[in-house]
């Protein structure tokens, strides 16, 4: 690692370098993160801000089809806004950039070098984490600005929020890996969202589903993030938080176990 | 030049069925998912709303994305050397997206009346609505594939334009739900007036004033062609 910080020392000196260890693993991990927030530096910018066109763009959309948007509607919309500009950034742009990074072949070189895998994968979790929170933040703003409702904000919504954000990052990053094929990875991310976006309770009020419908949103991420996030804005619209929870967890740890899979796989 | 669209796309016009009957059905029933009881008027929009994305969707999105594809894989030159008359070729391409449309809007309509339970009274006019909205939504595709010379600008205003359609424009619910400026600005915009006419020849009594849509989805349909003309004109 000490090349890192003293770019003039001799390659030399990396064959005394322990290469194992806890210590080891950190000091990649802190040199995978400046790598890619250098070239994150390029494309941030423009994320966060599509992200938050999606996200408001989606809470408005949602209201002009309503006839009447009574304070429940409002609410609802308002409170699913979060989960909404994190979906996107987690469901099809991770995707995307691990399908262009592979195209380009940019994929390959970061796997090169040499800093422990699971210490890349790691950096990147928190990269896209990191990233995707202020989009959340400033899409609920707007929203809840534009349809004048007011939130009952807890403590809860800080790891909520985290957690939601690491979820769709986590099973994006992994789905992406797992599909060799980007073009099938892009069709697969489109037609999620457009399911998503329409038959996952996140603006609605799940009653309005059939039961069966129902039950598989439930064990899909989309409802799960939607609810863990509305508990920390208002008081008595959510039950069965925990449960939300251990999803999120175990969608979570999915996204982990493929991406593992797949980068011990490789050579 | 039809067969030869038809042929080179012969795997995706296919799945761009399948994609425009489940996209469609998807919609209309979705709708009703917002709501504890979907208003008729609401059900109705969205029914008679599906079928006009259906018809411009290929022509308007996909078209300028497959032309831009084109330009980047260096086979457009290609394409344009072909001796075909561009006039004939902007004929087939018009066929081939009004042909990937069509079983989408049948299939769309006949899921809307069955789970509404509502039936449509198909007039007459539904026929020039039909050609006009596709021929309108291919024209400027056309135009948008041809004339903007950056494909990356091309995907780009697609994608937006796709987000724009479905959300921004009155077409899946009536204008009176958008914002005052937002009806206003739309009201110079085809996509609003595609759904007035389509709808005119699918229901009787919900809209008026047909007129004017015409004149402005056929003149938006004449800019998307001329400017298209233009572009394939210009160069050597």
């Amino acid at each position: 690692m000490s090349t890192a910080g003293q770019p003039h020392a001799s390659p030399l000196t990396l064959a005394t370098a322990t290469r194992s260890g806890i210590g080891y693993w950190l000091a990649g991990l802190r040199s995978m993160m400046r790598f890619d927030l250098a070239r994150a530096r390029q494309w941030a910018a423009l994320m966060v801000i599509i992200q938050v066109m999606m996200g408001v763009g989606m809470a408005l959309i949602y209201g002009f089809f309503y006839p009447r948007i009574s304070h429940q509607t409002a609410l609802y919309i308002t409170t699913g806004t979060p989960a909404l500009a994190l979906i996107p950034l987690g469901f099809v742009m991770v995707p995307a950039s691990v399908g262009q990074q592979k195209l380009e072949g940019t994929f390959d070189f970061t796997w090169s070098l040499p800093v422990p895998r699971s210490a890349q994968a790691t950096s990147t979790f928190l990269l896209f984490t990191l990233l995707s929170l202020p989009g959340a933040v400033l899409a609920l703003v707007v929203a809840a600005w534009h349809y004048g409702v007011s939130l009952t904000i807890s403590a809860q919504i800080v790891p909520g929020t985290v957690l939601c954000a690491l979820t769709a990052v986590s099973a994006g990053f992994g789905m992406a890996l797992m599909i060799a094929n980007p073009l099938l990875t892009n069709l697969i991310t489109n037609t999620l969202m457009f399911v998503v976006l329409l038959f996952s309770p996140i603006v609605y009020p799940p009653a309005h589903l059939p039961a069966w419908l129902f039950a598989i949103d439930r064990v899909l991420p989309f409802y799960n993030m939607a609810e863990v996030i509305r508990a920390g804005l208002t008081v008595g619209l959510v039950t069965d938080l925990t449960r939300s929870y251990l999803i999120l967890a175990g969608w979570t740890m999915a996204g982990w176990i493929m991406t593992a899979w797949v980068v011990e796989r490789r050579h | 030049m039809t067969r030869w669209h038809l042929a080179s796309l012969r795997l995706w016009i296919m799945l761009l069925a399948v994609v425009q009957i489940m996209a469609g059905a998807g919609f209309v029933l979705g709708i009703a998912l917002f709501f504890d009881h979907i208003p008729v008027t609401a059900a109705l929009f969205v029914s008679t709303g599906v079928p006009v994305i259906n018809l411009v969707l290929v022509g308007l999105i996909l078209g300028p994305q497959l032309v831009a594809q084109q330009k980047l894989q260096q086979s457009y030159d290609f394409v344009r050397s072909l001796p075909v008359p561009q006039a004939s070729a902007a004929a087939a391409w018009y066929t081939v997206c009004l042909l990937a449309g069509l079983p989408a809007v049948v299939v769309s309509l006949l899921i809307a009346e069955a789970r509404y339970g509502f039936s449509f009274s198909v007039s007459p006019a539904i026929a020039p609505a039909v050609l006009l909205t596709a021929f309108t939504g291919t024209m400027i595709g056309y135009g948008l594939g041809h004339a903007v010379p950056n494909p990356m600008v091309t995907q780009l205003v697609t994608q937006l334009l796709v987000f724009v359609i479905f959300g921004f424009t009155p077409i899946l619910f009536p204008a009176w739900q958008l914002p005052h400026w937002l009806a206003v600005v739309n009201w110079w915009f085809p996509f609003g007036h595609m759904a007035v006419i389509v709808r005119a020849g699918l229901t009787t009594g919900l809209v008026a004033g047909i007129g004017s849509s015409y004149l402005i989805v056929a003149a938006w349909g004449i800019i998307g062609a001329a400017a298209s003309a233009w572009a394939l004109g210009s160069r050597g």
